[in-house]
């Protein structure tokens, strides 16, 4: 079997990865671009293992990590979103934007911030 | 005992004074201390007074390469002899000074400086070890900045701190330098090897003669002599018992020490002296001239000094080395007696100016007695110590003039002459001026308290007895260098004679002009030599304005040529960051989306590069 076809499998699966990363509002959705992203890499592994006839088999050994790696990464990925979820109520991505250094950010970070224990000048 | 403990006490007893603050007693713990300090140095001087070689001890020794530093100190009749007077004038200043400064914020930091001068002027003579002299020489340079301008409020103290400063440490390069040429000389820094050196032959003339001439430099700058003298009349606007203790005791009394010390390399150096001598003929007569014409009481007793210093220098230049030790000594008590007088009447009248004193003979009758016999002891009147002193340094010069037959004694014996006649003449109008006449300003006046008196009672006797000092010549000179006689009778009823008829003169001129100020009717030549014949304008126009441009140039240079490539720095760098700014816009998407992009920009060139 040609080595063509794991290769556009596996491109084919990188550009869904990248397009899942780069378009979707849900984070979820953006964790799982990630995850394909990586079993493109694995398969990509795999394949040229196979094609070259490697006799310690570096490439099925590294992709046995990049899985146990995936898996963590995964896991931690998720429990952001959790957190995130229970403080913005929601998880689209394109409305986390505390991180922008914009003057509307800071007032938005200034108002979030502003809960009627801590603003200055407030105090009972 | 060891000698260290005369620098050592009044030192501890500096901190003591600064840990105690501005209570009112930190004025007597400094008093404490000088009188443990003057006991101490009682201890040390007087066994060793008349003895030439001396004990040498060694505290410690610093490996250097070379020579070794020593902290030696040796104790022989001339260190006694100046130890007891710094000793005694220091403690009689502290004394002064509790009522002096009664009314004063500042008493820590003053008795601190003061104990810490005395401290340096007995390491400077003490010292064993041009190193541990030039310490204790620095120290003093220091402190009489420091207390120059205890008024730093006034615009005078400070510029006179900071004169004094700058022309004391511009001769003390050449002093350095001087160090160490006679190192050089002679493979260690040890001061009684110098003097042994060249009294042995072993340095040559040449390197003598270089040595002193730059050490010349540094006693040139501490005893205020031509052409550096400008400093110690600024020096004025400091606390009056400072400047007792600068002219009598320290400082400039540490110059004439000094040539004093090295007075074995002097002789091996025939054209040291005669330089010495020429500044020595210049000052005398100029700082004399310069006394007669000025307003202010500390301006006559300050060039006074400067003129009475050059007899000191006259008399070492042509040998006369007991008279010349004679004469410091001796000044020591009559100038600390008359700046302590000046003070006193400073205290009353509340100005230093002599316009506003006069007739303050009936008001301050203490003062004006012991004020008195230190007027008569200046202008070298019988029996006062001044005349005895003075009448040793002349009769030196007369011994050079005719015996010797050398161009520096005539130069000298007229030079000196003229100025006995000029000293009887300012201090007879400064003496008509404060306590005769009318008296001006405030009615109420009322003699200073008791610890200001007694030490005034105190140096008005030293004055008057110091004059048996010629009775000892051994104490002066062990060595018996200079001529064998100190007391010259012909000379001295000339001297004495001259200055009855100038006192007489001033005397009269006073009288037929109705009390007003003898030397006004001088007019042109008054003028000139009040403003001091314009050296002082010289070197500001020579000196200090080049400096001050040169000063306006660098900073027009820091300012105007490298700070905009400091401040173009800043700004590149903040237009960046401003403009990187709006690339964070809080989507990651974007980013990520940049960095995809980025990559495969990357990729692509590295591969069309690549084929």
């Amino acid at each position: 079997m040609s080595v063509l076809f794991p290769l556009v499998v596996a491109a084919l699966l990188f550009a869904i990865g990248v397009y899942g990363v780069l378009a979707r509002r849900n984070a979820v959705l953006v964790l799982m671009g990630v995850e394909l992203m990586l079993n493109a890499v694995n398969l990509n592994l795999v394949a040229f293992d196979a094609y070259l006839r490697d006799v310690v088999h570096s490439g099925q050994v590294l992709t046995l990590f990049v899985i146990a790696i995936a898996a963590a990464e995964i896991g931690l990925g998720l429990a952001i979103v959790l957190m995130v979820f229970r403080s913005h109520r929601h998880i689209d991505v394109d409305r986390l934007r505390e991180l922008s250094d914009s003057a509307a950010a800071d007032e938005a970070i200034a108002r979030d911030a502003g809960t009627p224990t801590c603003a200055p000048g407030s105090g009972a | 005992m060891s000698p260290g403990w005369v620098v050592v006490a009044p030192a501890a007893g500096a901190v003591f004074a600064l840990a105690m603050g501005a209570r009112p007693s930190t004025g007597w713990v400094g008093a404490g201390f000088g009188l443990l300090t003057w006991l101490l140095g009682l201890l040390v001087a007087v066994p060793a007074l008349g003895d030439a070689a001396g004990t040498r001890t060694v505290l410690t020794s610093f490996p250097t390469g070379a020579a070794p530093i020593e902290v030696a100190f040796v104790v022989d009749s001339l260190a006694a002899l100046m130890v007891l007077l710094a000793t005694t004038v220091a403690l009689l200043v502290l004394l002064y000074s509790v009522g002096y400064l009664a009314g004063e914020r500042r008493r820590a930091s003053y008795t601190a400086l003061v104990l810490v001068f005395t401290s340096a002027m007995s390491l400077v003579v003490l010292a064993d070890d041009f190193f541990v002299l030039l310490v204790g020489w620095e120290v003093m340079g220091a402190c009489s900045y420091f207390l120059i301008g205890h008024y730093w409020e006034r615009f005078e103290a400070r510029a006179g701190a900071v004169k004094a400063f700058l022309l004391t440490r511009l001769g003390d390069i050449g002093l350095l330098f001087g160090i160490f040429v006679l190192a050089s000389a002679t493979g260690s820094f040890s001061i009684s090897a110098a003097g042994e050196a060249a009294a042995s032959g072993t340095m040559s003339t040449s390197q003598a003669t270089a040595a002193m001439l730059l050490v010349l430099c540094g006693v040139v700058g501490k005893s205020a002599q031509f052409p550096l003298h400008t400093w110690l009349p600024d020096a004025m606007p400091g606390p009056t018992p400072i400047s007792a203790l600068i002219h009598a005791a320290t400082m400039v009394a540490a110059g004439v020490y000094l040539v004093a010390r090295l007075d074995d390399v002097m002789a091996a150096a025939p054209v040291a002296r005669s330089v010495l001598a020429v500044i020595a003929a210049v000052t005398m007569l100029l700082a004399a001239l310069f006394a007669v014409a000025q307003d202010d009481l500390k301006r006559v007793l300050a060039w006074s000094t400067v003129s009475q210093l050059a007899y000191m220098f006259a008399a070492l230049s042509v040998g006369a080395y007991a008279a010349g030790v004679f004469h410091l000594v001796s000044h020591g008590a009559f100038k600390a007696l008359l700046f302590l007088g000046a003070g006193a009447v400073v205290h009353a009248v509340g100005g230093t100016s002599m316009e506003v004193m006069g007739g303050l003979r009936r008001r301050l009758p203490l003062t004006f007695v012991t004020t008195t016999i230190g007027f008569a002891a200046l202008a070298g009147l019988v029996p006062a110590a001044g005349f005895f002193s003075k009448d040793a340094v002349l009769g030196g010069l007369l011994d050079a003039a005719l015996h010797e037959g050398s161009w520096q004694g005539w130069l000298l014996l007229v030079s000196g002459l003229l100025t006995v006649v000029v000293t009887a003449a300012y201090s007879m109008r400064a003496w008509l001026l404060v306590f005769f006449g009318r008296p001006h300003g405030a009615d109420v006046l009322h003699e200073a308290p008791w610890m200001m008196h007694a030490p005034l009672i105190v140096l008005a006797a030293c004055s008057l007895a110091g004059g048996a000092l010629v009775l000892a010549p051994d104490v002066l000179d062990p060595l018996g260098r200079g001529p064998a006689d100190l007391v010259h009778p012909v000379l001295a009823i000339a001297t004495t004679a001259a200055v009855l008829l100038t006192a007489l003169v001033t005397y009269a001129e006073w009288w037929r002009v109705d009390g007003i100020d003898p030397v006004a009717r001088f007019g042109p030549v008054r003028r000139g030599l009040f403003a001091e014949l314009g050296v002082g304008r010289a070197y500001q126009a020579a000196v200090v304005r080049p400096t001050w441009a040169l000063a306006r140039l660098v900073v027009a240079t820091d300012r105007d040529v490298v700070e905009p490539y400091v401040r173009g720095a800043g700004v590149t760098a903040g237009g960046l960051g401003t403009a990187l700014r709006w690339l964070q816009r809080g989507n990651a998407q974007v980013y990520v989306a940049a960095v995809v992009v980025g990559a495969l920009a990357i990729g692509l060139t590295a591969g069309w590069l690549g084929a």
